[in-house]
């Protein structure tokens, strides 16, 4: 019996120190999917992901940065979901952020290299031009508990902050039970100066991250749109869930629609992941949601997203821990203990 | 074996064969990805009605009535903008899901599950009612009286228009959009939709703009009864003001090009069409209708052979864009997935209490925009002559015809309508000079036909505008009630408070016009009214008190998105004296436009404690006039307006007759059915020791002549029944 499953591949900040060596490790039967991957670096000038992964060490300022991160992730979750078990049907795909880039491989809409392209590309603008920043702060406490009062007052908050003069802040993401917000320096400060240490960490900036999803990477956007005019689009073979919750279904995609969401909307407009794993779960009612290496931080944001939406009843952390224990509905494949479940 | 299991194995069987039903070609027109995406909507809607019939088996949905045979309805949705506010036949899941696909980030499927099994998790209507509906896909809930959504329909086609000339605060629609309704082909011969198609004809043939597509899917058939070979085409192809289109619903293709082509005509000549779509209906007409019963077996199998999704399979084979072993495998893992999703639908929570379920028989309020009232040059303007004589008491009818004036220079989102009330300013002259103050634009002369009048209101106040319908006399509302009783009012409750059609209904009425009118001008029966919830009935006696009443009912409609219901005792209109000729003793000069009377404020004159006269309307005009009397028998009275009649004002009331040793109902409606029947409950209830006596009509309709008030309590009635309460005053 076929185990039904929901594909969801990470975005930037999840190949980090435990991750390297990530494609050695567990693809070792992949070199040549990475090694073209390697070719087109090469045209560019670009170090090798195969270098950056089988590098002895790690260190943020080189694997944080947007040409190397894009890269790296994406041969990882593209690796982890042609990897998946023969009795896992995959009933439909997405994707975090840069994730998006991924899905789009991961759905059929890209070729695997013409994937790599799009990511590289875009994971390279946004380096080269590094507009702004991001940081992250939760609206629901440790046990997830949906708060909608406090999530409209941070939003609140973040309108106030960008009628400043001279300051941005906008949302970038809808990530579960965090907000990702995005801004200018000023903009980010002032929001990191008005708002309470939660969880001892929060808010967190993320080192090396643009301002995503906002209209400040609008020159960005226009020149991924010429950097890829030939990049080439197509039905996807599997639905593909976008940063709206909007499916773009095989034999039913617009391809020239699908490339331009991918390069404009999805650039400059507030990518809502939220609704992309709730509608992943309400349209397709899955057994399993495997979010795809590399890393695990992901996996949070889809368990709050499935607890948001109060799936199978889950109203808080300890409902969907239970249930987890009970039957795992979650696999990250970044976890060595969970991967097995989704793999041969 | 139910006909539904038939309907499925023979669209797997012929696919798997490529045996399909014959047809044209596909026309041009609809790309192939397009097509695609308009075939998964048909199968998506197919799938859950298959679940429908699975769930209501199982005890976890509890409705059934599908969509097969209808899924053309799809490529209608296509063929229009989302924003196109589309009021819909029961049996469009097909539309509606084909237009979730133009709206990115919905979740229809799930919607629609939830839906049948009545969660509380309906986004649409919170669980309290299998409907069609959805506010990200501007289509207000519909559930059936037959045909009773086609005025709105005209209406809010009307609005479209009008929004144009006089952009409203809160409107709702954009002002290129159309207004679109459709119905099956019984529903057709419904009075309400004759009305309605009749209405859009009318309108469009002077010219003024009505942006309407009617859909009639004529399937042939209406539970059980045969529609006549060729009676829809026959009675709607020759409207006057009307395109007639025809397309063949089982072809998505021409289905398509035809709506494109009528939406075309619509949208850029502002004119109405007629799109008749042929159907046909698989499973008979809800999960317990056997429709073997009285089909023949060859004719059941006719439609079945005929199946719209074979059409599509066949069409999309021959247009390249889907092969039939994709479509198959189409079918099979929707019907899957759906299954899926319907079975976590299923676990969703209920509403369990009165109280959950009546959440939303009251619209939430909006924010608008505060204004300092009504300038004062525009005031100078438009009143002339009168303002001088606002200082001066006035009869009722021209402290309303002040009192709206007013109202429609603060607020430009007004608009009235009705029989007569534009050149004419209305049978009694309330609505004098509107017209000439305000346009025929905010001032409606409407055709005659109640439904219609209520119609365009509920329509306009679909986008924003707060309609003030006219209804000429109390006695016409009857035909059209089902519009105030079944839409207006139950639009929020539906909708979960998402969608409102605020408005106030003047409505003149009541007994005791002298000889004049006989029963149908002199109506007294509030029966009708009483009971909706949610409406507001409120019934002034002076003209003061109407002219306050009215700003405060204005406000509730266009703050609280209330319906209210106002009604103006028309014998009251030119009164003017209260015990003798030239006494002046009934009027009152205008109160400043400030001024208003709060929902469940009742008005109370004197403090007597022997007695409380608990009346309203013409009651407490008979009650002052019976107060010399009373003071004479040495009963020390006072008596109470209750001005809002609906929902009963009680805590006002107790607080009103607190200490009042008896109470004396004057209620001018009947003995049966009349608000003095609550008012006796509610006294016994909550003043259980209280002697309490009634003075009501007879159960008897109003005769012309003489005996006009012979039914109807007098002054003298007031006085004996007071007496005989009391025990005959000192």
């Amino acid at each position: 019996m076929t185990r039904t499953a929901v594909v969801i591949c990470p975005g930037r900040g999840t190949y980090n120190k435990p991750e390297l060596g990530y494609l050695h490790r567990n693809h070792a039967n992949r070199m040549d999917l990475f090694h073209s991957f390697d070719a087109i670096r090469a045209e560019h000038g670009q170090d090798a992901i195969t270098d950056l992964d089988g590098a002895q060490r790690y260190s943020v300022g080189r694997y944080s940065r947007g040409d190397v991160a894009s890269a790296l992730i994406y041969a990882a979750s593209l690796a982890d979901a042609q990897a998946l078990a023969g009795d896992i049907e995959v009933v439909a795909v997405t994707g975090n952020s840069m994730g998006w880039y991924s899905a789009l491989a991961v759905a059929g809409a890209l070729s695997a290299e013409a994937g790599f392209r799009v990511v590289n590309t875009m994971g390279t603008l946004m380096q080269t031009h590094l507009i702004g920043g991001q940081v992250v702060y939760p609206f629901v406490g440790a046990d997830w508990r949906n708060d909608p009062t406090r999530k409209a007052a941070i939003l609140a908050e973040v309108a106030r902050i960008n009628e400043l003069p001279d300051h941005v802040l906008a949302l970038s993401i809808d990530l579960g039970g965090m907000l990702v917000l995005a801004g200018n320096d000023a903009g980010l400060s002032a929001f990191e100066a008005t708002n309470p240490v939660v969880q001892d960490r929060f808010p967190l900036r993320l080192q090396n991250h643009a301002a995503f999803h906002t209209y400040l990477q609008a020159s960005v956007a226009a020149e991924g749109q010429a950097a890829l005019e030939r990049a080439e689009f197509a039905q996807p073979d599997r639905p593909l869930i976008d940063g709206r919750g909007k499916i773009w279904w095989p034999g039913a995609t617009d391809a020239r629609a699908l490339k331009e969401y991918t390069l404009g909307h999805q650039v400059t407009e507030p990518y809502d992941f939220t609704r992309a794993v709730q509608t992943a779960a309400r349209k397709f009612a899955a057994d399993l949601f495997i979010v795809t290496g590399p890393g695990t931080t992901l996996s949070g944001a889809v368990a709050q997203s499935l607890v948001l939406a109060n799936w199978h009843g889950m109203a808080d952390k300890a409902a969907f821990q239970s249930r987890q224990d009970d039957q795992p509905l979650l696999v990250a494949m970044g976890r060595e203990d969970q991967r097995a479940l989704a793999i041969d | 074996m139910d006909r539904a299991q038939i309907v499925h194995e023979n669209f797997l069987t012929r696919v798997a064969n490529r045996d399909f039903p014959l047809g044209p070609a596909p026309q041009p027109g609809l790309g192939k990805v397009d097509a695609v995406s308009l075939f998964r909507s048909q199968v998506l809607s197919r799938a859950l009605d298959r679940a429908s019939r699975t769930m209501q088996k199982e005890g976890k949905g509890f409705y059934t009535i599908g969509s097969s045979g209808h899924e053309g309805m799809a490529a209608v949705a296509h063929a229009l903008r989302p924003t196109d506010i589309a009021f819909l036949h029961y049996r469009d899941a097909a539309f509606q899901i084909a237009r979730s696909e133009q709206v990115p980030g919905q979740q229809i499927a799930w919607d629609m599950l939830l839906s049948f099994a009545c969660s509380s998790d309906d986004p649409t209507s919170g669980g309290r009612h299998k409907v069609l509906g959805s506010k990200a896909l501007t289509i207000p809930p519909q559930t059936s009286t037959i045909a009773s959504h086609l005025p709105k329909a005209v209406g809010a086609a009307y609005a479209l228009g009008a929004a144009r000339r006089n952009d409203p605060e809160h409107r709702e629609l954009p002002k290129d959009g159309i207004a679109m309704c459709s119905f099956g082909d019984a529903s057709a011969n419904h009075s309400t939709a004759q009305g309605s198609i009749n209405t859009a004809g009318w309108t469009s043939v002077q010219s003024t703009p009505l942006p309407l597509l009617f859909v009639c899917e004529d399937n042939g058939i209406g539970i059980s009864v045969k529609t006549p070979n060729g009676w829809i085409q026959a009675s709607m192809q020759h409207r006057p003001g009307i395109k007639y289109f025809q397309a063949n619903g089982l072809d998505i293709f021409e289905t398509y090009a035809v709506t494109k082509e009528a939406a075309d005509y619509v949208r850029s000549r502002r004119k109405p069409a007629f799109l008749h779509l042929t159907t046909v209906r698989l499973y008979g007409h809800a999960g317990a209708d056997v429709p073997t019963t009285y089909l023949s077996k060859s004719e059941v199998e006719a439609d079945e052979a005929n199946d719209p999704l074979l059409h599509s399979v066949r069409l999309l084979d021959q247009a390249g864009a889907l092969s039939p072993e994709k479509a198959l495998k189409i079918y099979t893992d929707t019907c899957a997935r759906t299954d899926r999703i319907a079975a976590e639908a299923a676990s969703r929570p209920h509403l369990t209490t009165a109280r959950e379920v009546m959440a939303s028989l009251i619209p939430p309020s909006r924010p608008c925009k505060p204004t300092n009232g009504p300038d004062a040059k525009a005031r100078a303007a438009a009143f002339g002559g009168d303002l001088r004589a606002m200082d001066d008491p006035q009869p009722m009818s021209r402290l309303i015809n002040w009192a709206l004036t007013d109202l429609m220079l603060e607020y430009s989102e007004i608009v009235c309508m009705g029989e007569d009330v534009g050149r004419k300013g209305g049978v009694y002259g309330v609505t004098q000079k509107l017209q000439q103050r305000f346009g025929a634009d905010r001032v409606i002369d409407t055709l005659l036909d109640e439904q219609s009048i209520l119609g365009l209101a509920i329509g306009m106040g679909h986008n924003g505008f707060v309609p003030i319908p006219e209804i000429q006399f109390l006695a016409y509302l009857h035909n059209a009630e089902d519009q105030i009783r079944g839409e207006a009012a139950t639009l929020p409750f539906f909708s979960n408070g998402q969608f409102t059609n605020p408005m106030v209904v003047r409505i003149a009425g009541l007994g005791y016009q002298k000889g004049f009118g006989g029963h149908f001008h002199n109506d007294n029966s509030l029966a009708v009214l009483r009971d909706i919830p949610g409406v507001i009935i409120a019934c002034p006696s002076s003209g003061a008190d109407a002219a306050r009443m009215l700003r405060e009912s204005v406000r509730l409609a266009r703050e609280e998105q209330r319906v209210v219901v106002f009604l103006e005792p028309i014998a009251l209109y030119p009164m003017r004296d209260l015990h003798a000729a030239q006494d002046g003793g009934w009027m009152t000069p205008y109160p400043s436009p400030d001024q208003r009377i709060a929902l469940g404020e009742v008005g109370v004159h004197g403090d007597g404690t022997d007695m409380a006269i608990v009346t309203y309307g013409n009651g407490h005009y008979l009650s002052h006039q019976a107060l010399p009397d009373l003071q004479a028998a040495g009963l020390k009275t006072r008596i109470i307006d209750m001005r809002w009649l609906a929902p009963l004002p009680a805590d006002a009331l107790l607080s009103a007759t607190e200490g009042c040793k008896h109470v004396l109902i004057v209620d001018e409606c009947r003995r049966t059915g009349s608000q003095s029947e609550g008012l006796m409950t509610f006294f016994c209830e909550e003043r259980a020791r209280v002697p309490i006596a009634r003075v009501v009509a007879e159960d008897s309709f109003i005769a012309t002549g003489p005996a006009y008030a012979a039914p109807l309590p007098s002054k003298e009635d007031i006085v004996a029944a007071a007496l005989n309460l009391t025990g005959g005053g000192k």
